[in-house]
């Protein structure tokens, strides 16, 4: 997903769309309808931080800030008594430890689709089932079935066998969720997880992730108001952070020589 | 420091980020290259070549007996390096190795199969290949199996090739068992072992053990250590003038070449470059910001430009672990006296190994490896901590997360100030880490574009955390 968060004390405009191969190009389009919904032109932006897997291609950014920074800021900001973030994105999940609103730690899993929101992607596909459907679905389960493929491809697999032998859907939606908060503790677990916990990306909008991570965790997380967005509520804020320190310094703002096209990408 | 003139005896000679590396490292490449040369001709002059892996101790033997040795975890490491290891890890999946085993081995098993099949070297061997040995000694230890199997699966494409396996055993750390009680008993079977190890190549290279040469490698080994140690030290200045990334190509001189004469004058040269370096300011990078430790796992021979990365963004390296494992001087060590070079050899490895021992027991939760990184954090003034689980290498990948955690308890160095009941308070915290996660030869294992996020968020967690105890 693209975000663009725009905002002055307040939000003023925010916007999340599907990234396409062809909108990695075309960041600036996103940008222009954040820009038209907020009614500004892009001069009247102070400042343009890009963050996420896509930030190198953001040529109209002043700088570029790391996702892990910008979730930590954007969270801390809504929820300051924070100490671990859990973020589950559609490519990867990510565990970051706060102190004082800071990061101190954090861990990543970017090489297995295994504990990200793929993996319920295609076995919610290979089920057919929509994805939004499949958390509250999971909750009427009365026997949750057990998943012990760690791997998605052989997970896909054994669910549509577990589904030939007659298994109720519920009961595999509710045995994928377990296995994939299994596996997102794990490996959270190495920052030493300490309350509060808060989940952001597409997984905190299934509830059935987020319950079967509470039932492991041993108690209850929190869900910021809309969880997509914190990473870029993070970058805003921290593009805010550096204008209003230049400002108060007396020094000018480092900013690059902004261009908002799209942008040439090399094979 | 960019502006800063460098000298003539010290010229920049890097390239980009790594343009600041030291003179000695830059010659190893081609240290290494003429050396596989070199082999390649001692083979065809009908000279006994012999597999080798590396820290064995057995390294002064094989010089004593004018044996040429090729490190075929070198060999490897060459492979990766040049990015040319996929053919023979494939060669060796083929021949039904899984891929989850050791990469070093696998790849050195397709290879060698690969060789035997044709009668000849692989087409365009990376730097003219690895030859065909006349023994193979391995060597396991106790933490590293592929180091005791490996040989033994190569006899399948080469069954006239005799193995010596060298157990080169040492106590396991124990906090309530004292060392002393017990290294007797491995120093006995380590000596009768090595005598073995003499006879085995006597027998079978029909060479004859010189034991007066053999005592004058062994000194010239241990001052070479000496040299060794004295680089480790010197590196702990600020800024630091070698790091990690430098001694990934340095090891080459410690772990090959240990015994020769080359090897001494190699370390030499390091130990007076440093010294002008920290005399002079001179630093890896024109602006040191953060000061990492390298705290275990073999690197990606195929990425070290992940080093430059680093580099890139201000943070250095002035310690690591790998390869460090026995960096100590016998001056330390206190081994008892005896006329017998073998004797001499296994107190030196059994002092070696278990040198953090008796340290790592006065410190509740602490245990040789994490003793080892304490006392370099506080060295070498650590600002945060990296490791590397490559996943097919099991003897440093299982322990490494452990280690971490113990750290992460019992040495918490920074101080940060916390609000509690609306009173603040100076507490301590541990440092960041960062794990990698890739292989060591297996380059599908790697994303440059993820390891680079990861490193950069790490470094914005550096900034991070250097603020907070700013505030204080």
């Amino acid at each position: 997903m693209t975000k663009v968060v725009i905002m002055n004390e307040e939000i003023i405009a925010s916007l999340v769309r599907v990234t396409t191969p062809e909108q990695r190009r075309l960041a600036n389009k996103v940008m222009e309808e954040a820009l038209e919904r907020a009614n500004f032109s892009f001069d009247e932006i102070t400042y343009v931080v890009a963050t996420g897997y896509g930030r190198i291609n953001v040529a109209f950014a002043d700088k570029q800030v790391t996702e892990i920074s910008c979730h930590a800021r954007g969270v801390a900001s809504l929820i300051p008594t924070v100490r671990t973030i859990i973020d589950i994105g559609g490519q990867d999940c990510k565990g970051i430890k706060l102190s004082a609103g800071k990061v101190v730690n954090f861990v990543m899993n970017d090489k297995c689709a295994a504990g990200t929101g793929r993996f319920l992607e295609i076995t919610a596909r290979a089920l057919g089932v929509k994805l939004e459907e499949i958390g509250k679905l999971s909750l009427t389960s009365r026997k949750p079935v057990e998943i012990s493929s760690t791997c998605t491809v052989f997970a896909e697999q054994e669910v549509v066998t577990k589904l030939a032998e007659g298994i109720p859907l519920s009961d595999i939606l509710a045995g994928l969720h377990q296995a994939i908060a299994s596996r997102i503790l794990t490996m959270v677990s190495r920052v030493r997880i300490e309350r509060e916990v808060v989940v952001t990306g597409g997984g905190a909008k299934n509830v059935g992730l987020v319950r079967a991570l509470e039932s492991r965790l041993g108690f209850p997380v929190l869900i910021p108001p809309d969880p997509l967005l914190t990473g870029a509520i993070g970058a805003a804020l921290l593009g805010r952070d550096a204008a209003e320190k230049a400002q108060k310094e007396g020094l000018p703002l480092a900013k690059r020589q902004r261009r908002l096209e799209e942008v040439e990408l090399f094979a | 420091m960019a502006e800063q003139k460098w000298p003539e005896k010290y010229p920049i000679i890097g390239r980009g980020e790594r343009k600041y590396g030291t003179v000695a490292a830059m010659k190893i490449p081609s240290i290494v290259k003429a050396d596989i040369s070199r082999i390649a001709e001692a083979k065809k002059q009908g000279k006994p070549i012999a597999y080798c892996f590396i820290q064995s101790n057995y390294d002064e033997i094989i010089r004593a007996m004018d044996i040429v040795p090729m490190w075929t975890e070198n060999f490897a490491g060459i492979c990766a390096a040049k990015r040319d290891a996929q053919r023979f890890l494939e060669k060796a999946e083929s021949l039904g190795f899984s891929r989850s085993l050791c990469t070093y081995a696998t790849c050195g098993i397709g290879f060698d199969a690969w060789r035997e099949e044709l009668g000849q070297m692989p087409p365009d061997a990376p730097w003219g290949g690895q030859v065909r040995p006349d023994v193979m000694l391995s060597s396991g230890q106790i933490i590293c199996d592929p180091r005791y199997r490996w040989y033994q699966a190569c006899q399948q494409f080469q069954p006239d090739v005799p193995v010596y396996h060298l157990d080169a055993l040492w106590p396991l750390y124990e906090n309530d068992v004292d060392r002393h009680e017990v290294e007797g008993y491995y120093v006995k079977y380590l000596t009768e072992d090595l005598r073995g190890l003499v006879k085995f190549l006597e027998e079978h290279l029909y060479k004859k053990m010189d034991w007066d040469r053999l005592w004058e490698i062994i000194r010239l080994a241990d001052k070479t250590t000496d040299l060794l140690v004295e680089c480790r030290e010197l590196r702990s200045a600020v800024p630091t003038p070698m790091d990690t990334g430098d001694a990934m190509n340095t090891m080459v001189a410690q772990c090959f070449m240990m015994g020769t004469q080359e090897a001494y004058e190699f370390f030499r040269d390091l130990r007076d470059e440093l010294k002008y370096k920290v005399d002079h300011k001179l630093g890896i990078v024109p602006e040191e910001k953060y000061r990492l430790i390298w705290a275990g796992g073999l690197p990606s021979w195929f990425a070290l430009t992940d080093f430059n990365y680093f580099w890139s963004k201000g943070a250095v390296f002035p310690v690591e672990s790998t390869y460090n494992e026995l960096a100590y001087s016998v001056r330390e060590l206190d081994l008892p006296k005896t006329s017998d070079p073998l004797e001499y050899m296994a107190w030196r490895w059994i002092r070696r190994q278990t040198y953090w021992w008796d340290k790592a027991r006065k410190r509740p939760g602490s245990e040789p490896d994490v003793e080892r990184t304490i006392n370099y954090i506080e060295q070498y003034k650590i600002d945060g901590i990296v490791v590397h689980e490559a996943f097919s290498c099991r003897s440093w990948h299982v322990g490494l997360l452990w280690m971490l955690n113990q750290i992460a308890k019992i040495c918490r160095p920074i101080p940060v100030l916390t609000v509690k009941g609306g009173q603040k308070m100076k507490t301590y915290r541990e440092l960041p880490s960062l794990v990698l996660e890739s292989d060591i030869v297996d380059i599908s294992s790697y994303s440059e574009a993820d390891t680079r996020a990861k490193i950069d968020a790490f470094i914005e967690t550096l900034e991070a955390v250097k603020s907070q105890r700013a505030e204080i």
